[in-house]
């Protein structure tokens, strides 16, 4: 039975991972040093803290801070982003702001947030919705500035007023750019909650890792990495997922 | 009228300030914030905090931009290392790599070399995927004129990827240099006994917000400087393409 080239590739590369996965475990049990443990090791380890319950509640924690930042950001990015890019007078007003504060890393602004909202969950929170809100911003910006002139002229002949315009030519033709904005920004956001819990938290995923690495226990580090690390992309697959059901006119990119 | 909103947001955090309803450790003036700038900048100690999170943080970028460039140069000119880099750089591009920080570490130590290596990590997923893409979508014709006109792979490379793939390649780096001074700013809040981070979770915990925010200012400073910096030697090494974004 001929293989197609296309095949060949994904056995090769298959081949590949395996090897090296292999490789890597075979170099633990030849002995790496005690803080890098080996693949099956980590999955023996994250398992079995999925049968336990306190990792649901640092998860839950970490989601807690992390899901209502981004949606009050992702929010204030959307209609301020859309504002700016219809409304001219906005746009002179507000950009010079944005755009000259956007290459600052805005976690710095943390240990003021933690001064003015206390350092529980609120400052955290807030300083998520901070910075989820620029890539939103920006992108639903562009999005509006790119809506072909064409559409928005056809509107015009054909008698459309100014909202129905707004509604069914401006805001569609910038949903595929506001998702990609939307998509940045989520995994922003679980990096700031990961970053926030690790300078200053009783709980979440952050705190694990470094209450693990603090009494030596390796095998947890490792349980809260996996568990970053499923939640980030399981995120990230629903965002595209939810993307594809929106946008079922537009192809998505490759 | 383009700064005014800018002009507003001052005077009202000054207005603000002395208005004495907050106390100034909560919310000090723009004058005392200025007057601790003016004190950053005439302490050499303060000058080594911000000297150390810039190595960090270029170190980090300058290995990531090598190391980027080529992996992604080499994807998107090989079918079989795309297929193979491909799925690790898009699978993992969502996972915050922030908590592989522990790791590093046990691994290489609470000084520089752990946080030169996660700005390493950061700042390399953004440069090899732009980069890639770059590299995979040169045009075709422009590949077969060098074929024909007899040049060599390296001439190839050297005349033709590079040159069609720069303003991608520049793009990947504008959007890594911020990521590089985010993640030297975290790891020296969460773990370290120098650089601006620390500098500026230090000023928090003695209640000098002052000092704090002259810290907050000197960090978006360097922010802004490199963004500058990338930008201005984009526009002399890319001068063929116009960059279509939007600059105060």
């Amino acid at each position: 039975m001929p293989i197609s080239a296309s095949a060949k590739l994904a056995l090769a590369r298959t081949g590949v991972w395996l090897l090296l996965l292999l490789l890597w475990e075979l170099a633990w049990r030849w002995g790496l040093p005690q803080y890098v443990l080996g693949p099956l090791e980590i999955l023996k380890h994250f398992f079995a803290a999925l049968g336990s319950r306190e990792l649901y509640g640092h998860i839950g924690a970490s989601l807690a801070r992390a899901l209502p930042g981004f949606a009050i950001g992702a929010a204030a990015g959307i209609a301020l982003g859309l504002a700016a890019g219809v409304a001219r007078a906005f746009d002179r007003m507000l950009s010079p702001l944005i755009f000259l504060t956007y290459p600052v890393p805005k976690i710095v602004m943390l240990p003021l947030f933690m001064l003015w909202f206390g350092i529980g969950d609120l400052s955290k929170v807030l300083i998520i919705a901070l910075a989820c809100f620029y890539p939103v911003f920006i992108n639903a910006y562009y999005g509006v500035k790119v809506t072909p002139t064409i559409l928005v002229w056809s509107a015009l002949n054909l008698g459309a007023r100014q909202s129905e315009i707004f509604g069914r030519v401006v805001v569609p033709s910038a949903l595929p750019m506001i998702f990609s904005g939307l998509r940045v920004s989520l995994a922003l956001s679980f990096i700031v909650m990961f970053a926030t819990e690790m300078i200053n938290a009783r709980s979440g995923l952050g705190h694990l890792i470094r209450d693990a690495e603090n009494s030596l226990r390796f095998d947890l580090m490792y349980v809260s990495l996996a568990s970053i690390a499923v939640l980030g992309y399981a995120g990230d697959h629903l965002l595209t997922f939810v993307r594809g059901r929106v946008l079922v006119w537009h192809e998505q990119p490759a | 009228m383009r700064f005014a909103l800018i002009g507003v947001v001052a005077l009202a955090w000054e207005a603000t300030a002395r208005s004495g309803l907050w106390s100034p450790l909560l919310f000090p003036s723009l004058e005392r914030v200025f007057n601790e700038l003016i004190l950053f900048f005439s302490r050499s100690e303060s000058l080594l905090q911000a000297w150390v999170s810039l190595y960090r943080a270029f170190a980090g970028f300058a290995l990531a931009a090598v190391a980027g460039v080529s992996a992604g140069i080499l994807m998107g000119r090989s079918r079989f290392l795309a297929s193979l880099l491909d799925p690790l750089f898009s699978g993992t591009y969502a996972v915050p790599k922030l908590a592989l920080f522990p790791i590093f570490i046990f691994i290489f130590g609470i000084g520089s070399l752990s946080k030169v290596a996660l700005v390493f990590l950061e700042c390399l997923y953004p440069i090899v995927i732009i980069t890639y893409h770059g590299a995979r979508d040169v045009n075709r014709v422009l590949l077969w004129s060098a074929q024909n006109l007899g040049a060599g792979r390296g001439a190839i490379l050297r005349r033709i990827v590079i040159p069609a793939a720069a303003p991608h390649i520049f793009a990947g780096f504008r959007v890594a240099l911020p990521v590089a001074m985010i993640v030297v700013v975290i790891t020296e809040m969460i773990s370290s006994a120098d650089g601006l981070g620390y500098a500026a979770m230090y000023a928090l915990s003695s209640l000098k917000t002052d000092r704090m925010l002259a810290v907050v200012v000197v960090i978006s400073l360097v922010g802004l400087l490199l963004d500058w910096m990338l930008v201005n030697l984009r526009d002399r090494l890319v001068y063929w393409e116009k960059l279509d974004t939007y600059y105060v």
